[in-house]
């Protein structure tokens, strides 16, 4: 039955690929423009895709007993000795697809993770590349995210992508040089078949079961969103976007690729499981990197921490083999300092991909693809890869790297919610409250929530898929008006976008009612991630004082994104309309739109429900790595170098009982933060007690601040952007002056010694061969008068050169 | 089967001399008959693929007697030249290759129409040539045919080329001249060397042979490293590296759609070919010491290529400068010796399998390219990136495969160019971590120049240049030519094994004896010390 799983994911992730080669090699382009097919395929695909998750996760559920969902102690209370009780080790001796069942000895079946191969890319003598899958119960939560999502957005596009149905398309953006408007047929069935290829890639990287095949799901996600922002190829606008968002995710790709060779190199696999090859079995890069106590085992190798990578070939076989090749191999081990490369490398990807500081600038500009993209592509699924990729990754990280990942993300968080207050475009807004809000999901992975962060990854894919085709909504009843300014008191005209919208805009907040009914907080899912976030921010700062800015920054952000969110809101939907031609024309959406939005506003109420001890929460602890429940202790490197057992770590981990002791005083705190903000926004856009343009015009010099994006842009043209381009040109003018310059000159000099060569041959050795001919010619010729042909002539010659010949015999030889 | 051989050399031929017969005016027919050939000559090549044996590493067929040949036959007896012909699994996959764009580059050839008997017939030599390149295994047959190789080229460069086409026919040839001349001097160097080793003290060319005395720690470092600067010079001035490339560009862009496609689909492959095939086994001390130059400079022309072809304005021009930046991935697969006490040598025969895909990859994708340029060419007449645009709205179909084709030129996963240059970049960093880093910086470089061409050819609201008219979408033959291209990239991207299986135990093998080369050259080094010091001591 186990197989059974993986079999049925794979299903759900072939299934799309199947549905793009239809939708653009299916000739839709042939006949009519207003073909709907193409769509209802797309559609089909991706539901069924759910609907398979769903089936391996109910396989996945009964084959362990539901054990996952099964009455535990509080978690505060989790004794450190289970967490022993990891994937890792048995993962590692026993079977790839083999799963114990539940029996009393082996409760926690559900923690185990399913892995294997699918085919082999390539072997060289011990290594092999292969496409793999690994399946636990994260793997199993993102596939039902993501296809569940993907399904709600596929159907609103149906909706939304509709003016796309015509053998006439005008695109009002796009402009001809004579200054028209461009015409073009509909492009429907493409833009389906982008979404179904972007749903393969993103459903690829979820099930991947090595780093190298993530990698390879991570660009093709890339190369989607590329064509997905550029998918109105006729703008500048939006295919400069595209390009941008490709090249700076490669930014981060290069890191990752760097990473990845490190890995590849010190580990000599890519398998998260264990990898078989041929007959061998060995254990994954988790398994090799960590100890059953999730830690690592760090030793002093002349004077420099190497961290020792268990179980390798030679170990598994016969450790004390007389073998003196195999005693080589069993010590595998990678220097501390490489480990940490290889983590940064990694997260360079994540940083890349998930917009964090300092490659977040393509995200917004992102916002030039269609509406149901940026939902789906660029907040939901396909940015949250990075986020994914660190809690997947999260063995590899050293306490360092994830010390740098959470200051990644606190600067992120805050940075992009400053942004978020001036931003006007409506989907600005949520693009820069996505990037701060990811920057919130790494801060709590990289301060040891690991669980926290995805668990907010989880929540705010429902929450902002949904304010995300909320705006989608707005810009299609507004007729592509995306400027709130020119906006206001669209809830008469659309009630259910409005009040779906309002759903998001209360659980990305994070308010919640302070008290609990029937042993359940009010609140809706953004409540309980963030709190979580927060609250593990506020233990790693009782045990790191140092790093007190790592839980000051998100409290005061939460703050502002309630602040933000609440502004979007009141601006769209509340107080008088601006704008009256656009007010007028303002519609309600169709039932094809506003039903996905009431499906996502469910799940973005009430996906998190039950908080810490709710079936999702308790989905993703399954997964948690080994020893993130029992923290660390700081260590102060000048006591104690290279510590014994614990990990070499210049921060402390906070222990779950410790996160779980503060979380009441942080969550006071979160609300506190949430409620002033949404109250300074409703006195300031509801009731205006004060004018917002005032405001913009005391603090002049910060708004521009803000509203430059804090001179990123500008910063990376001129540090990058340009330089590049003018070291291209010098290359390529070295090119054409310089090595085509030497070679020219061999050339001519070789023509110029050859025409000297061709003066000598010419004028002396010609020369001298012409005189010699010359010569006899003109002796010959001046002899001619002497060839008169006379008889008598002749004889007097002959007699004349007898006697001379005699008078010089006696000259010279007399007797 | 050693009739086999033959035949894939000289079907071009026979079909060249066949050409001799028709009238100058049957155009048409000609061309049929021209492509008929090159499809044979490709179906002989599969032929190539039912008696091989994946898992021998030797040059197969084998003859009895442990000769490992296909052929032997004696040509020049007095001075030790034979007819030796063979395959394994390093030169199947060429001669795959060669005889796959020989075809796809006929089709493309239906738009010349000037001389087209010559063309024709200098294409089909053209084509002998270069298949006797990857099947000889004797070192003056060898050079023969890379000579053969040479004159059709710059003859169809020269005749039917654009506006500079002297130029650059001359330019290609005295670059290639240059290189066979040092190629000939090494060639002569192992020749006499050789008469030392072998069993009756008669010198040799065959490569199998010079190869085993390299293994067995033959020929003494000093000279195994000049021979080594000299065959490698003259590879890399085939591949090209930097700063041996310059003749590329010029060649490109005056030659016509389909040589440009030979060009860069095969010609550049003879470089990296000779490389694996030649200068390695036989000189693999010099070849360990040199390691270090050679991956330098292959990292550094990724680099330098990408730059230059994002400086670019002229299309052709840009592909060409990629196909720099692209072979300079081969030259660091090859070249990452190492010997790690944890992986062997599998990091390296990782790295060699590496470069042999990124050169077949290389193959379909810059002749992809290159003629989805021609395409173009072909109905507006001009190559300015500048005044292009808008051409995804004119030209759908044709703009959907070029970006296909683009893409792989990219690197992107799951097209053919991603394998050969990510398992080159992962086993680099086994050799050298820097010079690992410089090469994997290619990928942000690439990036922005493919993608800032797509920006100016494809998309945009209009298109800019001149015959907008003449934009029409493509023809039959046309997307048969570029969809082939295409379905191989996707498929190579996405079953790289079906090209590994192939290469796998040559070049293990290949990777073993150079290793077990060089340490008898250096246990032989040793020895000679030793008994010097011994000498002077006494």
């Amino acid at each position: 039955m186990l197989d059974w799983i993986w079999i049925l994911l794979t299903a759900a992730w072939l299934l799309p690929l199947l549905g793009f080669a239809v939708e653009v090699f299916g000739g839709y382009w042939q006949q009519s423009r207003r073909d709907r097919t193409p769509a209802l395929i797309a559609v089909a695909c991706i539901g069924a895709g759910f609907v398979l998750s769903v089936a391996a996760f109910i396989i996945w559920g009964s084959e362990t007993h539901w054990g996952v969902f099964a009455a535990e102690p509080e978690h505060g209370d989790v004794p450190a000795q289970q967490a022993v009780e990891d994937t890792t080790r048995e993962a590692a001796a026993e079977d790839a697809s083999e799963l114990q069942p539940a029996d009393a000895g082996q409760q926690h079946s559900y923690r185990k993770a399913i892995s294997g191969t699918i085919y082999t890319l390539a072997r060289f003598g011990d290594l092999k590349l292969s496409i793999d899958y690994y399946v636990d119960s994260l793997t199993l939560v993102m596939f039902m995210m993501v296809t569940l999502i993907a399904t709600c957005i596929h159907i609103f596009a149906l909706g939304y992508m509709s003016d796309e149905l015509t053998d006439e398309y005008v695109d009002h953006q796009a402009h001809t040089a004579g200054g028209d408007h461009v015409h073009r047929p509909g492009r429907y069935y493409l833009f389906f078949s982008y979404m179904s290829l972007f749903c393969f890639s993103m459903l690829g990287l979820v099930l991947a079961g090595n780093i190298f095949q993530v990698f390879i799901f991570w660009e093709l996600v890339g190369i989607c969103s590329y064509l997905l922002i550029g998918f109105y190829v006729e703008r500048h606008s939006a295919s400069t976007a595209a390009n941008k968002a490709f090249i700076m995710n490669r930014v981060g790709d290069f890191g990752f690729l760097i990473g990845l060779m490190v890995i590849w190199t010190y580990f000599g696999t890519f398998s998260l499981g264990p990898e078989t090859i041929g007959d061998e079995t060995r254990p994954g890069i988790f398994a090799m990197v960590r100890n059953a106590e999730g830690g690592l085992d760090i030793r002093n190798e002349s004077g420099s921490p190497v961290v020792h990578l268990n179980g390798s070939v030679a170990e598994a076989d016969d450790a004390g083999a007389a073998d003196g090749e195999a005693a080589v191999t069993a010590e595998r081990t990678i220097p501390y300092w490489l480990l940490v490369v290889a983590g940064l490398g990694v997260f360079a990807g994540c940083i890349g991909k998930s917009a964090q500081f300092p490659l977040q600038t393509w995200l917004p500009d992102a916002m030039e693809g269609p509406t149901p993209v940026s939902a789906l592509v660029h907040s939901a699924t396909m940015v949250a890869a990075g986020v994914y990729l660190a809690g997947r990754f999260y063995p590899v990280f050293t306490p360092d790297v994830l010390l740098v990942m959470s200051y990644v993300g606190c600067i992120t968080l805050f940075l992009a919610a400053t942004i978020a207050v001036v931003a006007t475009d409506i989907k600005r807004v949520l693009a820069y409250s996505t990037i701060s809000q990811l920057g919130y999901m790494m801060l709590g992975i990289g301060v040891a929530g690991w669980a926290a962060g995805l668990f907010h990854l989880i929540t705010h894919a429902f929450f902002k898929s949904l304010m995300f085709l909320c705006s989608g909504s707005v810009i299609i009843g507004c007729h592509h008006e995306q400027e709130m300014p020119r906006m206001g008191g669209l809830r008469r005209k659309m009630p259910i976008t409005a009040y779906t919208m309002l759903v998001g805009v209360i659980a990305i907040s994070g308010l919640a009612i302070p008290f609990t009914i029937l042993g359940m907080k009010l609140a809706f899912s953004g409540y309980h991630s963030k709190d979580a976030i927060v609250a593990t921010a506020l233990a790693f700062n009782y045990k790191n004082p140092v790093h007190f800015l790592l839980f000051l920054v998100p409290l005061v952000t939460a703050g502002i994104t309630a602040f933000y969110m609440f502004r979007l809101w009141f601006y769209t939907f509340c107080g008088e309309p601006r704008d009256r031609h656009i007010y007028d024309h303002a519609h309600e959406s169709p039932r094809v739109m506003t039903l996905p939005l009431i499906v996502l506003a469910v799940f973005a109420a009430g996906v998190a429900v039950g908080g810490e001890g709710g079936p999702l929460y308790r989905m993703l602890l399954a997964s948690e790595p080994a020893g993130v429940d029992v923290g660390s202790e700081a260590i102060d490197p000048t006591v104690a170098f290279i510590p014994e057992d614990v990990g070499y770590a210049l921060v402390g981990q906070p222990a779950r009982a410790e996160i779980h002791s503060v979380h009441a005083q942080a969550g006071a705190f979160a609300l506190i933060a949430a409620a002033a903000g949404a109250v300074l926004a409703f006195l300031l856009y509801v009731v205006r007690v004060v004018d917002p343009g005032e405001i913009k015009r005391q603090v002049g010099g910060l708004y521009r601040f803000l509203i430059e994006k804090w001179h990123f842009d500008t910063l990376y043209d001129v540090a990058f952007v340009r330089p590049v381009h003018r070291v291209a040109a010098a290359l390529a003018w070295f090119d054409r002056v310089v090595i085509d310059g030497i070679l020219h000159w061999f050339a001519n000099t070789s023509v110029r010694i050859a025409s000297w060569d061709r003066k000598v041959d010419e004028g002396l050795v010609d020369g001298l061969v012409n005189l010699v001919g010359n010569v006899t010619f003109r002796v010959g010729r001046s002899l001619r008068a002497v060839q008169t042909g006379q008889l008598r002539q002749y004889i007097m010659f002959i007699a004349l050169g007898v006697l001379s010949l005699f008078v010089l015999q006696f000259i010279f030889f007399p007797r | 089967m050693a009739l086999l051989l033959s035949a894939i050399i000289f079907a071009p031929t026979i079909g060249a001399i066949l050409l001799l017969f028709f009238d100058r005016k049957a155009i048409e027919p000609m061309r049929y008959t021209a492509l008929a050939v090159t499809v044979v000559t490709f179906l002989l090549s599969l032929g190539l693929l039912v008696p091989f044996d994946t898992a021998m590493p030797d040059i197969q067929p084998n003859g009895e007697g442990g000769i490992q040949a296909g052929i032997v036959v004696e040509w020049i007896p007095d001075w030790e030249i034979f007819y030796r012909l063979g395959y394994d699994g390093i030169s199947l996959p060429l001669i795959l290759l060669t005889s796959f764009i020989s075809l796809l580059a006929m089709l493309a050839s239906w738009n010349i129409t000037k001389q087209v008997r010559g063309y024709l017939i200098l294409f089909l030599l053209l084509e002998t040539g270069m298949l006797g390149v990857f099947l000889a295994l004797d070192f003056f047959l060898f050079y023969v045919f890379w000579e053969v190789m040479l004159l059709p080229m710059y003859f169809l460069i020269g005749i039917w080329g654009g506006p500079r086409k002297e130029y650059a026919a001359i330019k290609f040839f005295l670059y290639t001249l240059a290189g066979s001349i040092l190629m000939l001097i090494a060639m002569l160097m192992f020749y006499f060397g050789s008469a030392s080793y072998t069993p009756g003290g008669h010198p040799t060319f065959n490569l199998l042979q010079l190869g085993e005395i390299a293994r067995e720690g033959g020929f003494d470092p000093g000279m195994q490293l000049a021979a080594f600067i000299l065959l490698f010079i003259g590879f890399a001035i085939k591949i090209p590296t930097f700063p041996f490339h310059t003749w590329l560009p010029d060649a490109h862009v005056e030659a016509p759609t389909p040589i440009s496609m030979i060009l860069a689909g095969v010609l550049l492959k003879m470089g990296g070919y000779g490389i694996i095939r030649i200068a390695f086994p036989l000189c693999p001390h010099g070849a360990y010491v040199a390691a270090w130059a050679l991956v330098a400079i292959g990292a550094f022309s990724i680099i330098y290529g990408a730059f230059a072809a994002m400086a670019q304005t002229d299309f052709k021009r840009l592909v060409a400068y990629s196909s720099v930046s692209h072979m300079g991935y081969v030259l660091v697969g090859i070249a990452v010796w190492q010997i790690h006490e944890l992986g062997g040598t599998d990091y390296w025969q990782m790295g060699m399998m590496g470069a042999m895909f990124q050169m077949i990859a290389h193959g379909i994708s810059s002749a992809g390219m290159f003629f989805m340029v021609g395409v173009v060419y072909d109905r507006v007449h001009h190559r300015d990136l500048n005044r292009f645009g808008g051409l995804a709205g004119l030209m759908p179909l044709y703009s959907g495969l070029a970006a296909g084709i683009f893409f792989a030129g990219l690197g992107l996963p799951g097209l053919c160019g991603f394998i050969g240059e990510v398992f080159v970049v992962l086993s680099a960093w086994n050799y050298s971590p820097a010079l690992a880093i410089v090469a994997a910086g290619g990928v942000i470089l690439t990036a922005g120049y493919i993608l800032w061409t797509l920006q100016r050819v494809y998309l945009g609201a209009e298109y800019k240049g001149p015959h907008p008219e003449a934009l029409t979408p493509m023809v039959g033959r046309e997307i048969f030519v570029a969809g082939v291209l295409l379905v191989f990239a996707i498929v190579l991207g996405v079953f790289p094994f079906l090209m590994f299986d192939l290469m796998d135990a040559s070049t293990a093998q290949l990777v073993q004896s150079l290793e077990q080369g060089y340490q008898a050259a250096e246990a032989k080094a040793a020895d000679v010390a030793a008994v010097l010091k011994e000498r002077l001591l006494r």
